[in-house]
């Protein structure tokens, strides 16, 4: 009964467990990973666990051993005398009781130094980010540059980031393991994070998750962070601030543009050579090939939204376009009235937008709370039925005669498969 | 055996055909539960009573408890910037929906009636003795004012309450009328029970008489209650109408 | 193993002695003990479902994207996995405990309250029914065990599953309340002449603790539960957001509750493992004093802590600051019980039956979850660890590590006490080395797979996160956990009829419970016994053991043969009624009135699921039962 498998199979998972922690240092493996010097502020919190994490070892081997050492040495044997019965050691109480005190006192130092460093307020020329949580999905907003993007966040590598953080509804948590803490987002507060990524970190892909639970999908409410080289994060950013691919605004200013271009030769009486292209200078895009497979998702797609998607090379962005900013298409095709394209007719702002801002939402590389890849064959099952692809996805069923689980009913007035094919067309215009 | 004093069945009988059990401290098991009630009693108000403080800044539209001086109609659904925009006639001008004086006549009433149940409770702690037999020294005439003194106090808190909704002042309005509704809810609920509770003793004071140790601690147990209940009133009052 | 005489069939003693068998002596109890078993019963089945619940959603995450459930259902999991596991799993097993044992451990005959006894195991019973069987509707609460508002409030949640937790957890908190007033009254008032406080066993001590953690800390939840549910039925405005609302007042609220009641959960085990500990090393406890100080400064502690759960909500560094150290504080009294737990066992005899085994895989297990705990109380290092699976390891390291295995080894070893047979130590083997090695199993790895970024409550993962060997591991484990529980519901079914005969004493333990007959009959002690000190039946059995202890009065023992085995041969063929014991007569009025109390509760739900007329029907008319029953209660005499 007493041969002690317990208390080798105890040391077995204990080096187990020493093992694991070693491989858990390796971001290949574990591209999560919260052991990494990706931030200042992580740097910190690393050498805080480092330094918790030897004294919660000491003390685990120290108690594991004392303990396995009792149970060997004073099992029962046959004939054993009564024990000694001893009460109580007023001295060993004492030793005891200092033990902890001397083992807290190394962590309760560095804790008040840390707590009070990272808490302190972000330098002043610190970038500003805007982080508003919603079921579920993440929209980040560069209060500093104009810009309104959704679920996936630009940072410049080296320069420090001050978040502020807000709920358009539930709490939520914003947390990227692999650069710092979290932050929770509390409906009525609005709260604060900083660090900054390390200046070596121009070109790399991280995942962020939400980490308060927050209903339905909370599963599925996380977003990628590509820190980028300060000069393609000023590119990025600078086409990020532009009108919408195909909107009147945008093609206002390119007309003007355009004349103008036409007419400054002539008032210098030159030969007139046709206008170049428009200013439409492609911003900088985090590189598809850089993103690693573990900010690429591989959500599988529902088996009971079904989509053909030979259809998808048929589709017309220009009718995509009316079909989507066209005021007698909005019964069927009503996406203005939650999400924002700038340039185009806008029902609501940014502040009131149920949905993701779609200005460039082709130069994402996920959708969906970070959910699905963003390719034509995930959106057009999307458009059709967001509420199956996504579970509690308050986004209109648009697919004709699809169930919405939210109405309780199938979709009488909605878009076709080939109308579909249509508004993703377009939607991958807006790059 | 030594133990043969302490078996119930020796140990005599006392009130009304209830065994006297032997017990740790001497005291009756009521009594002791009484106090653990009245422990658990302090938390349920001091998360109210926080509850109250945390929140009354914080509603977004009117009425606020103090700082207001128009017409609570003026006040109610907006916000503290509109209802400043606005402003209000000099014949609007008015109390604040916290009536001080007229809680304060309640607050006295409900002190008063602790007085009474001490009284109540000497009554019957000396039923029966010489000088306790004339009316306004026994157990029934005090359980009975105080008793009074309880929905005094309920019908002073229910003209409040009607007086606010009249204003318009409701437990949907705002964070201050959540709070403070529910809050002095619970608290009249009590007081509620109490009286309840007092008019049972009242009864059977009428019926068959209290006295003895029994019925001693019938009392004492409701004086406790009753005590409890009204020092949780001087702290909503000094908390909730006097500091602003 | 036994010290004492082979004793009488023990069911038979119980007929001899007159007691009442068949359902309705069950329905109608008011014994102390009958409620103890009933509680252990309820608790345990509560426990299978608690148990297919995490194993539904451990196969859901065996593997990324996985499909065995969908996220509604995987919330409804999850929230009553926690749900039921604390509140009407191991809160109960507690209460099982306290029931059977507190008088017994402190010589009594009964409690102070029968009646309200057997109402709190009714309402008990009711109100987990009435929380538990909505899943087979998919209607069973979804927001978490926590249940943090505006998730909560009827505009994020409109069905009826939070209805469902919000009532629940009322009713069961009147449970736990009724029960703690009855204990603590018990514990004061009922202790056997000569039982001082610094005597009594170690289990009624922590247990005393946790009767004013509870009496302190539920009010809280209940003001918090009544917000929410004014919110939900009434149109108050405490957590609207709309109205300016402070999400962060239902955390503050829940967290002072919510902190307490993990030592609610813990304590317990900590006494039970503090009974069995020195019985099987044949030493009396190390530093009795200082256990209990250190119980009473752990449940001190606890309500200065409970923001330790909020590091990430953004209170600002002091809060932080004052909230981390109180926590850190906290490891000083528990590191002192592990080391006076280890010093019991130092130059013992171990014995290694399946109730030590359990007791010092709490003292193994709970030592990490406390190293764990340390870590996160502090708050840089926590905001890389809340909210994920590390906080999952860590307080299944405490409550499957410290309380369950405590409780399981209070069952290994308080089984013969109960139904005068031991279980089987050869399955109970099975189930101690399932348990141990598939708890660690299960709950290892998710130190890793939450340090390496995965988040809690989360009902899918996409593959490629680094988390997929750590979730298989955790998923196999669990296949262990359910072998060893199945294992263990054979074992506890079939020793009742089959396992060997239990004497009175069937340990060789000091305290007081052991001196009576197995099972004990229902007045418990023929004549009370008077106490001189902290192992009266040491003091009989071997003086030399407890020659070292203040004794007072030794010549006022009365512990003497006749309260052993002599006695018990003599009282098993005397009823109560025969030796002039008068006991509270059996009623089903507490049963009753917790039925219409729940009902009357729980009828609030008609304002959603039908109309206010059908709610305000239904709620009176079980409010007028209620009424009715409790007053024909008050005015029937006890006994």
């Amino acid at each position: 009964m007493n041969r002690l498998p317990t208390r080798r199979l105890g040391s077995a998972l204990a080096l187990a467990a020493v093992a694991l922690a070693l491989a858990a240092c390796s971001t290949q493996h574990y591209p999560n990973t919260t052991f990494t010097a990706n931030t200042d502020v992580n740097v910190d919190v690393n050498a805080l666990w480092n330094r918790i994490l030897f004294m919660g070892t000491l003390v685990f081997i120290f108690v594991e051993a004392l303990l396995i050492y009792v149970v060997i040495r004073f099992r029962a044997r046959p004939g054993a005398p009564v024990p000694k019965q001893i009460h109580g050691s007023h001295v060993l109480e004492i030793v005891w009781t200092a033990i902890p005190v001397l083992i807290l006192i190394p962590i309760a130092i560095p804790t008040v130094k840390t707590i009070f460093k990272t808490q302190a307020p972000a330098v002043a020329d610190a970038l500003q980010v805007e982080v508003y949580g919603h079921q579920w999905w993440w929209e980040f907003r560069y209060p500093q540059l104009g810009v309104v993007t959704a679920n996936e966040l630009y940072l410049p590598a080296g320069k420090t980031v001050n978040f502020t953080l807000q709920t358009r509804d539930v709490l939520h948590s914003f947390w990227t393991p692999g650069l710092s803490g979290k932050r929770d987002l509390i409906t009525n507060k609005v709260n604060h994070l900083w660090y900054t990524p390390d200046a070596k970190l121009t070109e790399a892909a991280f995942n962020g998750f939400c980490t308060e639970y927050c209903g339905a999908s909370h599963a599925n409410m996380r977003f990628r962070v590509y820190t980028v080289s300060p000069e393609n994060f000023d590119s990025w950013a600078a086409h990020q601030k532009t009108e919408a691919m195909g909107s009147p605004a945008l093609l206002a200013a390119q007309a003007a543009a355009d004349s103008a271009a036409r007419r400054a030769p002539a008032r210098a009486a030159v030969i007139p050579t046709p206008a170049p292209a428009p200013a439409m200078a492609a911003g900088y895009v985090f590189p598809a090939d850089k993103m690693g497979a573990h900010t690429i998702p591989k959500t599988p797609i529902p088996a009971s939204i079904t989509y053909d998607d030979n259809l998808l090379a048929q589709g017309d962005a220009a009718r995509g376009r009316a079909l989507i900013t066209n005021p007698a298409n909005m019964a069927k095709a009503s996406c203005l009235t939650c999400h924002v394209i700038k340039g185009e007719q806008a029902y609501v702002n940014d502040d009131v937008a149920r949905g993701p801002n779609l200005t460039h939402v082709a130069s994402r590389h996920t959708f969906g709370g970070g959910l699905f890849p963003l390719d034509a064959a995930h959106l057009a099952r999307w458009v059709k039925n967001a509420q199956i692809m996504k579970p509690g996805a308050t986004m209109n069923t648009f697919g004709v005669g699809q169930y919405s689980p939210m109405m309780k009913a199938n979709v009488t007035v909605g878009l076709t498969d080939a109308e579909i094919a249509d508004v993703v067309a377009y939607l991958l215009t807006l790059k | 055996m030594a133990t043969a004093a302490l078996d119930t069945h020796d140990a005599g009988h006392a009130g009304h055909g209830e065994h006297a059990h032997y017990t740790t401290t001497g005291l009756e098991h009521r009594k002791i539960a009484i106090w653990a009630l009245i422990g658990s009693e302090c938390m349920l108000f001091a998360s109210l009573i926080s509850t109250y403080l945390v929140y009354k800044g914080r509603s977004k539209v009117g009425p606020w408890p103090h700082d207001w001086g128009c017409k609570t109609s003026n006040v109610i659904g907006k916000t503290a910037e509109a209802v400043q925009a606005a402003g209000c006639a000099a014949a609007d001008v008015m109390k604040p929906i916290l009536d001080i004086p007229v809680t304060s006549q309640s607050t006295f009433v409900l002190l008063m009636s602790s007085l009474a149940m001490v009284l109540a409770l000497e009554g019957v702690e000396n039923a029966g003795k010489a000088g306790y037999d004339k009316w306004y020294k026994g157990s029934k005439f005090w359980l009975a004012m105080t008793a009074v003194m309880g929905a005094t106090f309920l019908g002073y808190q229910s003209y409040e309450f009607t007086s606010f909704v009249h204003e318009g002042l409701t437990i949907d309005t705002n964070l201050f009328g959540s709070s403070f509704f529910t809050l002095t809810g619970f608290h009249g609920t009590h007081v509620a029970v109490g009286v309840l509770w007092l008019m049972t003793l009242l009864f059977i004071d009428m019926k068959r008489g209290l006295k003895g140790k029994t019925d001693v601690l019938l009392v004492d147990i409701c004086a406790l209650y009753w005590h409890f209940v009204d020092v949780v009133w001087i702290a909503i009052f000094t908390l909730i109408y006097l500091i602003q | 193993m036994a010290t004492t005489a082979a004793p009488a069939p023990a069911y038979a003693a119980a007929h001899a002695a007159g007691e009442q068998t068949g359902l309705w002596s069950w329905l109608a109890t008011v014994d102390h003990k009958r409620i103890g078993t009933l509680y252990l019963w309820t608790a345990l089945g509560f426990l299978f479902v608690g148990g297919i619940e995490a194993f539904i959603m451990r196969l859901q995450l065996m593997q990324p994207n996985g499909q065995v459930v969908s996220a509604e259902l995987y919330n409804q999991l999850f929230t009553m996995h926690g749900t039921t596991m604390i509140f009407l799993v191991v809160m109960p097993l507690s209460a099982a405990f306290f029931n059977y044992l507190i008088p017994l451990q402190i010589g009594a005959r009964d409690v102070a309250f029968p009646r309200l006894n057997a109402f709190s195991y009714w309402v008990y019973l009711f109100g987990g029914l009435f929380m538990t069987i909505p899943i087979f509707f998919n209607a069973a609460p979804d927001g978490g065990w926590f249940g943090y508002a505006p998730l909560t409030t009827l505009q994020f949640s409109a069905g009826l599953h939070i209805d469902f937790w919000v009532l629940g957890l009322q009713i069961l908190g009147v449970s736990s309340l009724a029960a703690a007033f009855n204990f603590i009254t018990t514990i004061i008032n009922m202790r056997a002449p000569g039982m001082t406080l610094m005597r009594m066993p170690i289990f009624t001590w922590m247990s005393f603790v946790v009767q004013f953690l509870l009496v302190l800390a539920f009010p809280a939840i209940t003001i918090a539960l009544f917000f929410l549910q004014f919110d939900r039925f009434f149109g108050t405005q405490f957590y609207e957001i709309a109205a300016g609302a402070d999400p962060l007042l239902w955390q503050h609220l829940f967290w002072v509750f919510g902190h307490p009641e993990v030592y609610i959960l813990i304590l317990p085990a900590f006494g039970l493992a503090s009974e069995i500990l020195p019985t099987f090393s044949q030493k009396p406890l190390f530093g009795y004093n200082v256990m209990v100080y250190s119980g009473i400064m752990i449940g001190f502690l606890g309500f200065g802590v409970w923001a330790h759960h909020m590091f990430a909500v953004g209170m600002g560094a002091t809060a932080d600051t004052i909230f981390s150290m109180a926590t850190m504080l906290i490891g000083i009294p528990t590191g002192v019980k592990i080391f006076n737990w280890i010093a019991t066992m130092w130059g013992g005899n171990l014995r290694f039956t399946v109730a030590m085994k359990f007791a010092i895989a709490l003292v193994a297990l709970f030592t990490i979850g406390g190293i764990s705990g340390v870590m996160h109380s502090s708050p840089p290092t926590d905001l890389q660890q809340t909210d994920t699976y590390f906080i999952v390891a860590h307080f299944h390291y405490v409550l499957f590590g410290g309380s369950i295995m405590g409780i399981m080894g209070g069952i290994y070893h308080y089984y013969p006490k109960i139904t005068g047979r031991y279980m089987s130590e050869k399955l109970g083997n099975w189930h101690f080395w399932l348990f141990f090695i598939g708890m660690n199993m299960t709950f290892f790895p998710m130190h890793f797979s939450g340090m390496l970024g995965m988040p809690r409550r989360i009902y899918t993962y996409d593959v490629g996160q680094g988390w997929e060997t750590f979730n298989l591991w955790s998923t196999i484990g669990v296949f262990f956990q359910a072998a060893g529980l199945l294992i263990f519901a054979w074992n506890f079914l079939k020793s009742r009829k089959s396992g060997e005969r239990a004497p009175n004493d069937a340990w060789g333990a000091g305290t007081l419970e052991w001196s009576i007959p197995s099972p004990p009959p229902e007045y418990n002690f023929a004549q009370l016994p008077v106490v001189t000190s902290r192992y009266p039946l040491w003091d009989l059995k071997h003086p030399e053991r407890t020659a070292d202890i203040a004794h007072s009065a030794p010549d006022q023992m009365t512990i003497t043969d006749s309260h052993a085995v002599p006695m018990h041969e003599e009282t098993e063929r005397k009823s109560a009624k025969d030796l002039g014991i008068p006991m509270p007569f059996p009623t089903i009025k507490p049963l009753f009135a917790a039925l219409f109390m729940v009902i009357m509760v729980g009828g609030l739900v008609f304002i959603h699921a039908a109309t206010l007329q059908v709610a305000l029907a239904v709620m009176i008319s079980a409010a007028a039962l209620f009424i009715g029953t409790v007053y024909g209660w008050l005015t029937s005499p006890l006994e």
